[in-house]
């Protein structure tokens, strides 16, 4: 139960965060509180998303999955290449969601058959990755996408909202009741608590940990489909610069990275937070580097409040137990 | 009389107990037919390159080991080096200074970078892999902010740094002198002192060695920043090497030299691996790398043969300890049973129905 609680104020924390940020930057700039800000911040957004949501399950069960940006920048390219070919992009979309979630399978069977350590497979594959989708493209890119493309990952809906949040935030809904209502879910918390007690109990370990880095394959491959709709262009290496950015928001939505604790909304919610955060320090006039910082900065913050919340609720636990005596 | 199965099963013990063993096999077997099937690869001039070249990993390698020893990572050793490359660098620029001064700005820097890690895992309590992470970002960030988009030239570096890649020390070149002295000091300190036993006894147990009074906070600290001032080092070697010193000095460097550490068999579970292992498991990767390129295999290919290397380690490491593992537990149990019941051996904890 107390794990529900602290959940449930780490999310309410965050929403507080990002709220007064949001404040914050809309007073100090008449830039931020724009539409056109607003929705860059948003599409801008999109592509970290899908890979902190599907990087977020893998840390909840008590592994790592380094490989995600690469699984990206992979799955964009063979798209690309297939949509080249002169197949449908749909069908290349297709091709490239078939791709992510074969690549994650890969990682899991290294990981959970071979039970090997998962960050030392994902920084392999990860290299694996990289170099294959380096050597179909060689040194050159691949731009000028449909169209359809084009709208699903950079247009607006009514003219309001991007294509890619509703998508987005669709697909974390559906994550979120696959991990928190459904028996899935719970094996997947309980493997991250504690993996020989699962195994004990007669949880699927082998199939769940499977699954789990299948999902972020998946998802991998579902940013591919955002990340050319958005920036209209493959080429080899793409995408590595979103992998610390995507564990930085699965880290500060609450995610244990021990396992076992955190929920989809705190990553969106972490999502949240950090966009505001760093559309508004650009809007501002700080430098991409110094909103890197800034990033840094605020994850270290927030599990430094959070070390603090829990060692001091552990003293009034511990005086609360010595008080009746 | 040994059969060839006991024969086989010792050899993979030796290995399990020193994977120096198998990395030397291959790294030789992989000269022997380098050297036979290409001429270029024979130079003296190339074997020159392939150490000088190895040296930056090989630190980054040994500084790694350190901290994966007792169970945490380092993800931040790229970012450390390229801002005391940068910083240190462009202080000698300015103001001068021999070798000693040179080093100890690089260690003491680098020295400061590290404790920032080790404060963030002691004190905040952030796992190692989290708070080096941050510190990757803010390091190299604040690396992109002092260089201020510009770069540090050749010119602008002492004449004797510059001069030291190309230096040779009698039969060797000088970077890989102090790539060997590196592995030897730090080989007696991590296998011959107490400190080191420390070090693999809390990442063998981190619980374990609490209970038993080990003083695990003060070697956490000792080992992140021994880790970032052997990574400041690197930084002044980098300087030396390339001579120009820019923003991106030193990228993803880190996980080159996680790949070299964990290929010499340093395990990322803690409390197993040696530095030498991790020096060769940079020399293997560099040497590939040259091999590639003698051959004009495309660079692209180079990274997958990496991320390949990688994972083809990690698997045999870790099925021939367990594999090892399980002959020691048979042979215990066979001497438990030996006296006993004479010849007759029977396995036991087969149950029966």
């Amino acid at each position: 139960m107390s794990l529900v609680r602290h959940a449930l104020r780490w999310e309410v924390g965050l929403t507080v965060l990002g709220l007064t940020l949001f404040a914050y930057m809309s007073l100090a700039s008449s830039d931020f509180f724009t539409s056109f800000t607003l929705q860059s911040l948003a599409l801008n957004a999109t592509v970290i998303g899908f890979l902190a949501l599907g990087v977020a399950p893998v840390i909840v069960s008590g592994d790592i999955d380094i490989s995600i940006a690469a699984m990206l920048g992979l799955c964009t390219i063979v798209m690309a290449e297939v949509w080249q070919a002169g197949v449908n992009i749909w069908v290349a979309a297709l091709v490239a969601v078939v791709l992510g979630c074969v690549l994650g399978l890969a990682n899991g069977i290294f990981v959970v058959l071979l039970e090997l350590p998962s960050l030392a497979i994902t920084l392999g594959s990860m290299g694996a990755y990289t170099g294959i989708a380096f050597l179909i493209l060689g040194g050159s890119a691949i731009t000028s996408f449909p169209s359809s493309l084009i709208t699903l990952g950079s247009g607006l809906a009514g003219n309001a909202v991007p294509w890619s949040t509703l998508v987005l935030l669709a697909v974390a809904a559906v994550l979120a009741f696959l991990l928190h209502r459904t028996t899935f879910g719970r094996a997947v918390f309980a493997i991250g608590a504690n993996k020989q007690a699962s195994r004990f109990s007669g949880l699927a370990v082998v199939r769940t940990k499977l699954l789990v880095f299948v999902i972020s394959g998946f998802m991998s491959g579902v940013a591919a489909i955002f990340y050319a709709g958005y920036f209209n262009t493959a080429q080899g290496g793409l995408g590595a610069e979103d992998l610390l950015p995507a564990i930085t928001v699965v880290i500060l939505g609450g995610v244990s990275a021990y396992g076992g604790t955190g929920t989809i909304p705190g990553v969106v919610l972490a999502l949240f937070v950090l966009g505001v955060l760093q559309t508004g320090l650009g809007v501002l006039g700080f430098s991409g580097q110094e909103q890197t910082i800034a990033v840094g900065l605020t994850l270290i913050l927030a599990l430094a409040v959070s070390a603090a919340a829990r060692a001091v609720r552990a003293r009034f636990a511990a005086s609360a137990a010595r008080a009746p005596a | 009389m040994t059969s060839l199965r006991d024969r086989v099963d010792s050899l993979l013990a030796s290995l399990a107990r020193a994977p120096e063993l198998g990395l030397i096999s291959i790294l030789v077997a992989l000269t022997v037919y380098a050297a036979a099937a290409l001429p270029a690869f024979r130079t003296t001039g190339n074997a020159d390159q392939i150490l000088s070249n190895s040296t930056i990993i090989a630190i980054l390698a040994l500084a790694e080991t350190l901290v994966l020893l007792t169970r945490q990572i380092d993800l931040s050793v790229g970012a450390e080096l390229g801002l005391c490359a940068y910083l240190v660098g462009s202080a000698l620029g300015h103001v001068g200074g021999g070798p000693p001064v040179a080093i100890l700005m690089a260690l003491g820097l680098g020295a400061v970078l590290g404790l920032g890690n080790a404060l963030l895992v002691d004190l905040v309590r952030m796992p190692a892999i989290i708070a080096t992470l941050a510190t990757l970002s803010i390091y190299g960030g604040l690396q992109v902010v002092v260089t201020h988009g510009s770069q540090l030239y050749a010119y602008q570096l002492p004449h004797w740094l510059t001069t030291l890649y190309a230096t040779k020390w009698g039969p060797l070149p000088a970077f890989a002198c102090v790539a060997l002295v590196l592995v030897v000091v730090l080989t007696a300190g991590v296998q011959m002192t107490r400190w080191g036993r420390d070090l693999y006894a809390m990442g063998s147990n981190p619980e374990a060695a609490g209970v038993t009074g080990l003083p695990v906070r003060r070697r956490t600290y000792e080992a992140f920043v021994a880790c970032g001032a052997l990574s400041g080092f690197a930084g002044l070697l980098y300087a030396a090497q390339y001579g120009n010193v820019d923003a991106t000095a030193g990228n993803g460097i880190e996980l080159t030299a996680i790949a070299a550490a964990v290929i010499g068999g340093v395990s990322l579970f803690g409390g197993s691996g040696t530095p030498a292992g991790a020096a060769l498991g940079a020399l293997l990767l560099i040497e590939i790398e040259n091999i590639l390129a003698i051959e004009k295999i495309s660079i692209f290919a180079q990274e997958l043969l990496q991320g390949l290397a990688i994972v083809a380690s990690v698997a045999v490491y870790a099925l021939v300890r367990r594999y090892s593992q399980r002959l020691g537990a048979r042979r215990r149990r066979l001497q438990a049973a030996g006296p006993l019941s004479g010849a007759a051996v029977v396995e036991p904890a087969e149950a029966h129905p």
